[in-house]
């Protein structure tokens, strides 16, 4: 494991520049566990200060340091996004596997509701799940409903993969000498999907944190709870680009730029590493 | 070093280790409320005897790897066995293999194994080589992790095969090591039986070569039967002991190798013989008119009757049954009348 990440390191510029901007943020996120005031806590320094030697990233509005607000939003949105990601790729391999696999009356079914949830519009529903949950709302149950909202396209792909790999010989054979479908599925399919897979999780990952943004930004979140979505939602309550308090905005939206940027360039060249036939090319074998 | 030497090589032993009796699978489809059956194999009777090479030969689309599906087992729908029987018997323990699914799947890879089309991708491209081994092999054979490993890799060196391939990758090894992996792989928990779909088509003449000799190689040691399909002649001629023609579904000759190249008794074995190039022999060869029928609507009669130099009114109407003739079984109403090419 070690030795991959250093050979990575050393061989794959773009996962270079991904794994330290990634690290990056996930270090300044992790910091928050030392903030030195609690990040619910308002009007506890002087408002407005612009960024100074005192205060790196200035102070808002309601008198927070947008360092350590900006440190636990980063967590709290990464947090959000990986759990939706887990959740919704689970749903995608298993539907997408079992459908493609087994075909028939699984696979009408599955689909069916597959497309179904397709057809449906994403913001309005969480807006609904929002409106019908309101005090009860906390992040895990929007994280819940986005994964519901966030598997369906990637299944199809997953299910588009496992429908070829299907007729290979490999299966037939795996089939002939007496593998029982889980093993199939798990040992001779799923690292076949493992690239899709991985693929379509950073892009679930980038989907989810822009879903909690967005949902932040328009306040149908917990707003007392610090996110990316939530610093611009209070600095748009709090008219920060008229009053000229920009850092309240900047330095969030860096944070994010930062981490999409990252999380991408990990995601082109982890797949590159997973396909054999790249990684040797690219190390010259 | 192995644990079959009691087997006596060489010696093809009369006890028949595959009994296929009346077997007929058809592809039944069923579209828009429309049947369609295409009678892939039908009415086929044979057996095979312990330590013999049986080579099934015939054209595209003649229903060679219908049959031999039919016989391992390995059928999805819409190919459907609609009667007959297919029973192994594998050292006193008669297998069904339509009768007994469960037994039949305990049976796989440790008494028959099946070297499939297309077998250059029976591994899977981004595995190693180890986990097909593994995965294929490993809960037949009972042994620990190290004893099994150490097996597969003695395995290879008898194969010709550095063990080192099992830390590589598909796409590292060239079509003949991938070839002879595969030949590996079906042969590694020593079959009874060995079930084999053009194993050599992939491949150029000189790899041909040195499969065909390996695969007898193998069959020698480990005293397994082998049955395979191809429709290349001259692999038969290299190889197998005994060799069955299929036409159209049917079986239409059988019969010992060396009987059935000197004095074919079937027609359409007479022309398929009779297509083969010959060293020094600079005169073109004549092809069959016409194509092999359509299994859907077979012709009445004898399926061969429409492109038979020899057919008769009698064959439009019946279908000649197989019936042992000199030191084969032929099925054709004017069997033996044609000259031999």
């Amino acid at each position: 494991m070690f030795k991959i990440l250093r050979d990575l390191l050393r061989y794959n510029r773009e996962f270079a520049i991904g794994f330290v901007l990634t690290l990056g943020v996930f270090l300044f996120a992790l910091a928050h566990f030392w903030a030195p005031m609690p990040d619910s806590a308002i009007y506890l320094l002087p408002p407005d200060m612009p960024p100074s030697a005192q205060y790196w990233f200035g102070t808002t509005s309601r008198g927070q340091d947008v360092l350590w607000q900006m440190s636990s939003a980063i967590w709290n949105t990464m947090l959000f996004g990986i759990t939706v990601t887990i959740l919704s790729r689970l749903l995608a391999v298993a539907v997408g596997m079992i459908s493609g696999y087994l075909g028939g009356k699984w696979d009408e079914a599955l689909m069916t509701l597959n497309d179904t949830m397709i057809a449906l519009p994403n913001i309005p529903i969480l807006l609904l799940v929002y409106f019908v949950m309101r005090d009860s709302m906390s992040w895990p149950v929007l994280a819940a409903t986005a994964a519901l909202l966030g598997w369906n396209y990637d299944a199809r792909l997953i299910r588009s993969v496992t429908l070829s790999l299907r007729n290979r010989e490999f299966t037939r054979h795996a089939v002939f000498a007496g593998m029982s479908v889980p093993q199939i599925l798990i040992r001779q399919h799923l690292p076949y999907v493992m690239p899709v897979i991985f693929f379509t999780a950073m892009n679930n990952l980038i989907w989810a944190i822009g879903l909690e943004v967005t949902l932040s930004v328009l306040g149908f979140s917990d707003i007392n709870r610090p996110t990316i979505g939530g610093m611009i939602y209070w600095a748009n309550q709090h008219q920060a680009i008229i009053a000229g308090i920009w850092w309240w905005i900047v330095f969030p939206i860096i944070a994010i730029v930062l981490l999409f940027l990252g999380l991408f360039l990990l995601a082109i060249s982890v797949n590159e590493y997973i396909d054999p036939r790249s990684r040797l090319s690219r190390m010259g074998a | 070093m192995l644990s079959v030497v009691e087997k006596t090589p060489l010696s093809v032993d009369a006890a028949p280790v595959l009994k296929v009796e009346g077997l007929k699978a058809y592809y039944q489809m069923n579209y828009f409320g429309v049947r369609r059956e295409v009678r892939a194999v039908d009415d086929v009777t044979l057996t095979i005897k312990r330590n013999e090479i049986y080579g099934i030969a015939g054209e595209s689309s003649s229903g060679k790897s219908s049959l031999i599906k039919t016989i391992a087992g390995a059928i999805t729908p819409p190919l459907r066995v609609v009667e007959g029987s297919v029973k192994f018997d594998f050292g006193g323990k008669v297998l069904d293999v339509y009768g007994e699914p469960e037994r039949m799947k305990k049976a796989r890879w440790q008494h028959l194994s099946y070297i499939m089309q297309g077998s250059m991708n029976v591994l899977n491209p981004v595995r190693k080589v180890k986990h097909a081994f593994h995965d294929f092999a490993f809960e037949h054979m009972g042994l620990s992790e190290r004893a099994f490993r150490e097996r597969v890799e003695k395995h290879l060196q008898r194969i010709g095969l550095d063990p080192r391939v099992l830390e590589s990758f598909p796409h590292q090894l060239s079509g003949g090591m991938r070839q002879r992996l595969t030949i590996a792989l079906a042969t590694v928990c020593e079959p009874d039986f060995i079930i084999a779909d053009e194993p050599t088509t992939a491949l150029d003449v000189l790899v041909q070569q040195d499969v065909l000799a390996l695969i007898k190689d193998i069959q020698r040691r480990m005293g397994a039967s082998i049955i395979f399909v191809t429709h290349d002649m001259t692999v038969h001629a290299a190889i197998a002991d005994r060799i069955g023609i299929v036409y159209a579904g049917r079986l239409v000759e059988e019969g010992p190798t060396l009987d059935v190249f000197r004095q074919p008794q079937h027609p359409y074995t007479a022309h398929l013989i009779a297509s083969l190039p010959r060293l020094g022999d600079k005169t073109r060869r004549s092809a069959l008119p016409g194509k092999p029928p359509n299994l859907a609507e077979p012709p009445s009669g004898c399926r061969f009757h429409p492109r038979c130099p020899l057919a008769i009114d009698k064959c439009k109407t019946d279908n000649p049954p197989l019936e042992n003739r000199l030191s084969g079984r032929v099925a054709c109403w004017r069997a033996g009348e044609v000259a031999a090419a």
